[in-house]
């Protein structure tokens, strides 16, 4: 009865230290920003501060800007996680083909996910992206495609923030998805082959429902990070031009530190709290389901 | 026909290859180059070298290395602080029994899941109250909101994998839980405390939103000063590319170095699930 007392004294002290770090880092903050959500906190205005209430949750529905950030957020969340998910894919299956290609491949994916998002972003907006100059446009004039703003012209900007995420985050998928295709059981395949199934047919039969557990893993972490991505975007466009690419969080940035209206920032970011926390819990539902 | 087969793979491989290599190598390459080589078209390979752009950057008017210092300071010190408070957590969470353990372990994964943009806005607030904007102290700590979750999770994760009866054996040998922890779990967990570490520091020193929000002129990260750089320093491509090669040296060397070690953390992270990055 002692050792048991003492035995869980122990593993508190070994916990508490992080609970309690991470309670002040994370559950506190959220709280006050609940708070902060439903008053009026204007640093252009500051007379104005006071309790507001749902006012700005109100204020939200009617504002198309809102609603154009949300629209962009599910586009620009949905077509980064296919895209890096069937590439990933695919490479990690062509490549898993090729033996002595790999290691050297393995170092060359390492380093897309190794620079910061920020360096990234201005890389890409800089080099790959600027008209005339842009590595993009050479390929594309050289093909007599024509020169484009691509990160100016409304239109091209959204493409052009997803083509940057894809870029720097495929190769997660990819490493993720040739480890998992190294490590499946052989015989399985064999006695595929030996009754005769097409290579399509081991694919979707075999091979897609063993590797589930991977993709599934990889489509929760990639969905995370696309609805939290600011760094990359911010420093290509800075969720411009004019709103193309102001997806939720950028526009909850935007609010808060460049119109300075923290109020309804905060309340912007509560709604894409929830948002997380509700396609977080509807994912890990779908994973536990096998 | 599986000749022309092989070729392709192998033309496709060179091509993701040169994909995702390309930035590093093409900054590498222009860093040493002068101004007028860059904007030279066809663009040259061949070059005389020059050392000018890393001096620049490192003893101009607009030097990075007080960035430099300050992502040290602050990715090094977070890292270190994260590792203290998440070993313990997880040992305790993976192979103890406490009052409320389940829950708790719900929890971390849940502040996983927190976007940071949510989180900014308070940290604002209550640091600009407290004075502790532009400080090492508040942006450290602050670090933690994303550090801790996830170096729980996968030192859990790593714990998990270490047999029962290494523990048992220990204990059975009259040794305190706590030497037991020390002299026989921790060594055994070294690979996963190796991958932890990587991940945390990386992170740490590619945070971007955190450190220009509540950094300030004191407190500026080299991901800050690349931002402000490219700004001042618009077409001045060569000392761009040596400014961003310094700013990313030590992640990409850390990336090169450890590579065996992250492509296994971020499989086994697939694995069991979750995860920042």
């Amino acid at each position: 009865m002692r050792k048991a007392v003492s035995d869980r004294a122990f593993a508190l002290a070994l916990f508490l230290p992080a609970l309690v770090a991470l309670i002040v880092t994370t559950t506190a903050p959220l709280v006050y920003l609940a708070w902060n959500s439903a008053m009026r906190i204007d640093l252009s205005m500051p007379w104005l501060g006071g309790f507001a209430g749902v006012d700005n949750y109100a204020k939200m529905g009617a504002d198309p800007r809102f609603w154009n950030s949300l629209w962009l957020t599910l586009i620009y969340t949905v077509t980064t996680v296919v895209l890096q998910v069937t590439l990933g894919l695919s490479l990690a299956l062509l490549v898993l083909r090729i033996p002595r290609g790999q290691a050297a491949l393995r170092v060359a994916a390492i380093l897309p996910l190794v620079l910061a998002p920020v360096v990234v972003g201005l890389f890409w907006r800089t080099l790959v992206l600027s008209p005339d100059v842009g590595l993009v446009d050479v390929v594309t004039r050289a093909l007599g495609l024509g020169s484009h703003n691509w990160l100016g012209d409304p239109q091209l900007a959204l493409i052009s923030v997803i083509a940057i995420h894809t870029w720097q985050w495929t190769p997660l998928a990819f490493l993720v998805f040739l480890a998992s295709l190294a490590s499946l059981p052989p015989d399985v395949f064999e006695a595929a082959r030996i009754d005769r199934a097409s290579a399509w047919q081991r694919f979707v039969h075999i091979t897609l429902p063993l590797m589930r557990p991977a993709i599934v893993i990889v489509v929760i972490m990639r969905t995370m990070i696309a609805l939290s991505a600011f760094a990359a975007i911010f420093a290509a466009t800075g969720g411009g031009p004019g709103t193309a690419t102001e997806i939720l969080n950028l526009y909850a940035y935007r609010t808060s530190f460049s119109e300075l209206n923290l109020g309804y920032g905060a309340a912007l970011a509560m709604v894409l709290l929830a948002i997380t926390l509700v396609v977080s819990l509807l994912m890990f539902r779908v994973r536990r389901r096998r | 026909m599986k000749r022309a087969r092989t070729v392709a793979l192998v033309v496709l491989a060179a091509a993701l290859l040169a994909i995702w290599a390309f930035p590093v190598l093409w900054a590498l390459l222009t860093s040493f180059k002068t101004e007028r080589d860059v904007l030279a078209y066809p663009p040259t390979v061949i070059f005389t070298p020059t050392l000018r752009n890393y001096h620049d950057v490192l003893f101009g008017a607009t030097s990075l290395l007080p960035n430099l210092l300050s992502s040290v300071i602050v990715a090094g010190v977070s890292t270190l602080l994260t590792l203290l408070l998440a070993i313990p957590a997880a040992y305790a969470l993976a192979r103890l029994d406490f009052p409320g353990k389940r829950t708790s372990g719900f929890y971390v994964l849940a502040t996983q899941m927190l976007p940071p943009v949510g989180l900014i806005i308070p940290y604002y607030l209550v640091l600009q109250k407290i004075g502790g904007l532009d400080t090492y102290a508040g942006l450290i700590v602050i670090y933690l909101t994303f550090s801790l979750p996830f170096a729980i999770w996968l030192m859990v994760s790593y714990f998990e994998d270490i047999p029962h009866e290494m523990e048992e054996a220990a204990l059975l040998d009259r040794a305190g839980r706590l030497r037991a922890l020390w002299y026989v779990i921790l060594p055994q967990a070294r690979g996963g405390i190796a991958v932890t570490t990587i991940f945390v520091f990386l992170n740490a020193w590619n945070e971007f939103l955190f450190a220009v929000v509540l950094g300030g002129n004191r407190v500026r990260p080299v991901t800050v000063a690349m931002f402000n750089f490219i700004s001042v320093e618009q077409t001045l491509w060569a000392k761009l590319a040596a400014g961003a090669m310094l700013a990313m040296a030590p992640v990409i060397l850390l990336g090169l170095l450890a590579q065996r070690h992250i492509v296994k953390g971020l499989t086994v992270g697939a694995v069991k699930g979750g995860g920042r990055r």
